[in-house]
């Protein structure tokens, strides 16, 4: 089963104290970490996703845009980093979505010759 | 320059190359806080077919530490989009375009503007239009009236915006410090210029003449402050989208992904003189919060240690100090943490101890509105850099000054700076410009036409 990692995916709790209104950092996160999500699943068709938090790392970098209304038609951007090890990372939108697929990454390639 | 092409790979980018960061507390209102953020370095005026403009696939922003945690509390997000009302001629103009809503003006740009803070994030402006570059008297007359501001636009929120060309407001002697480090006026000690029988000369300004685009912001002090902190720190990035495909077959590029920081600027002249060659690239990808990792070239800046042997004994104390490799706490405090309060009499800029590279403004001292002084701080001007910076700040002499060794004093009294470090310049002040600068926002002087620059 491919693991999927979403850049955009909250880390750690939102940040800010209690009683406050969410951080702008806590709002994007969570923005950002719930429209990926839907896109990893919805793209990757056959592949079974496992659940964004099931392989969450720490973001690399805050996204601080509002993410795009994903269209149906929208265009893909994979990228195999390293086929041997199954890292794939899929652009879609202002999203990031890194899967850990060794089957998917071997399917590419083989595609691709 | 300040941070024109100051890295390998911006310098191949120039739409998302930060050049100049301003900020400053307005002189004419000074219940107001000017922000301004300058890319795409170096335009020739005379630019056609292909005037400059924004990058429609660049998210430019500039940020606002107002907590001194060296992270972003408060940002102003600006996209482009460019509409192309007639593609089938050759002219941005087929008239003169007399006014914003010129019909026959072929490639302009709007762009948008959004606030994000703690609040969220909030849509500030669509459809803001920049005016056209300035082309010359036949396609852009009465610029500065009829195109230039009325491109300032006035937000809900009382800020005022402007986006578009500006003249260069930036001066330097590029070709000359880039020539081993040459100062024109000091160039018959410069061990290289001496021995070719150079004399003293005046600066000879390499951007007059020249154009950028500018990204300005005046907004409420009480919009980018929090209450008993009137410190804030400033600094502006250019990111991109991860992906990018160029695609013939559907009529260009098809980007996607996440935005990622490709260029970023607050103090001037970091990347390009303290931070050395193999990491420009990667500071220009770092978060401010990151950059105790460069701390050691700001402890030692390679500046100092090449006056001495450039200049040969013109600066035996600064050669004593960097011999005995004393870290500057000086070049650290002011350019990564601020100055503290009880170091200069009345005057503090400090943010707390988290090293970042911030444009740090007190907003609480008053704009200097008789005489200030280009040297700012160093010129006993504590409206000016590094309290900020104004756009006629002559940055490239009070850090060289600095570096040379006058602000060795501020955290070690017994040094006594050589008498040449107060008198470094590259020989120019803004008289050297080719025009003035303006007493409003977005102060930064009329862009300058291509039919008269470069002059017959």
């Amino acid at each position: 089963m491919p693991d999927v990692e979403n850049t955009g995916t909250p880390a750690r709790p939102p940040d800010g104290p209690p009683g406050r209104a969410p951080s702008r950092r806590a709002v994007l996160r969570g923005a950002a970490g719930a429209g990926a999500a839907g896109i990893a699943a919805a793209t990757l068709g056959g592949v079974a996703a496992a659940p964004a938090s099931a392989a969450a790392r720490p973001q690399a970098r805050d996204p601080r845009t509002a993410p795009d209304a994903a269209a149906a038609d929208e265009g893909i951007v994979v990228h195999v980093r390293d086929a041997a090890a199954g890292q794939i990372d899929v652009f879609r939108g202002t999203t990031q979505t890194r899967l850990q697929d060794r089957d998917l990454a071997a399917r590419l390639v083989r595609a691709s010759r | 320059m300040s941070s024109h092409r100051e890295a390998p790979e911006i310098s191949k980018d120039p739409v998302a190359d930060s050049t100049d960061v301003y900020a400053f507390v307005s002189p004419d209102k000074p219940g107001t806080v000017t922000l301004i953020a300058n890319y795409v370095p170096l335009e020739g005026p005379a630019a056609g077919p292909n005037f400059f403009e924004f990058g429609d696939d660049v998210l430019y922003e500039i940020h606002i530490d107002t907590r001194g945690h060296g992270e972003p509390d408060v940002t102003y997000q600006f996209r482009f989009a460019t509409q192309l009302p007639d593609p089938d001629t050759f002219l941005y103009n087929t008239e003169p375009i007399t006014s914003l809503t010129s019909p026959t003006w072929n490639r302009r740009q709007t762009y948008s503007l959004t606030r994000v803070d703690h609040g969220g994030r909030r849509v500030l402006g669509e459809r803001l239009i920049c005016p056209p570059c300035n082309i010359g008297p036949l396609s852009t007359p009465d610029y500065a009236a009829a195109l230039a501001q009325p491109a300032v636009h006035a937000l809900s929120d009382g800020s005022l915006v402007f986006a578009g060309q500006r003249a260069e407001g930036f001066y330097v002697d590029l070709g000359s410090i880039f020539d081993l480090l040459d100062l024109r006026p000091f160039q018959n000690l410069q061990v290289y210029a001496k021995a070719l029988g150079f004399t003293a000369a005046p600066g000879v300004n390499t951007p007059k003449f020249l154009n950028v685009h500018s990204i300005a912001l005046q907004v409420p002090v009480s919009r980018v402050t929090e209450a008993g902190r009137p410190v804030i720190g400033v600094w502006t990035t250019a990111s991109r989208q991860r992906a990018r495909v160029y695609d013939a077959e559907g009529g260009g590029q098809f980007r996607s992904g996440p935005f990622t920081q490709v260029s970023r600027l607050a103090n001037p002249l970091i990347n390009e003189v303290i931070i050395p060659l193999g990491k420009k690239d990667f500071w220009n990808t770092q978060p401010p919060t990151h950059d105790k990792q460069f701390a050691q070239y700001y402890a030692h800046p390679e500046v100092a240690a090449l006056l001495p042997a450039l200049y040969p004994g013109v600066f035996p104390n600064l050669a004593a100090l960097d011999k005995a490799r004393t870290p500057r706490a000086d070049i650290e405090a002011i350019l990564l943490t601020g100055i503290p309060k009880g170091i200069i009499d009345g005057f503090t800029n400090f943010t707390g101890p988290v090293q970042a590279d911030l444009l740090r403004l007190n907003t609480a001292i008053p704009p200097t509105t008789s005489k200030p002084s280009i040297f700012g701080l160093l010129g006993g001007d504590a409206a000016g850099f590094p309290n900020g910076r104004r756009v006629f700040d002559d940055v490239v002499s009070i850090e060289l000054r600095a570096l040379a060794g006058v602000t060795v004093p501020l955290v070690d009294k017994s040094f006594t700076p050589d008498a040449a470090a107060g008198e470094l310049t590259d020989g120019l002040t803004p008289a050297d410009l080719g025009t003035p600068y303006l007493d409003t926002f977005p102060y930064l002087g009329v862009p300058y036409d291509g039919y008269d620059h470069p002059a017959a």
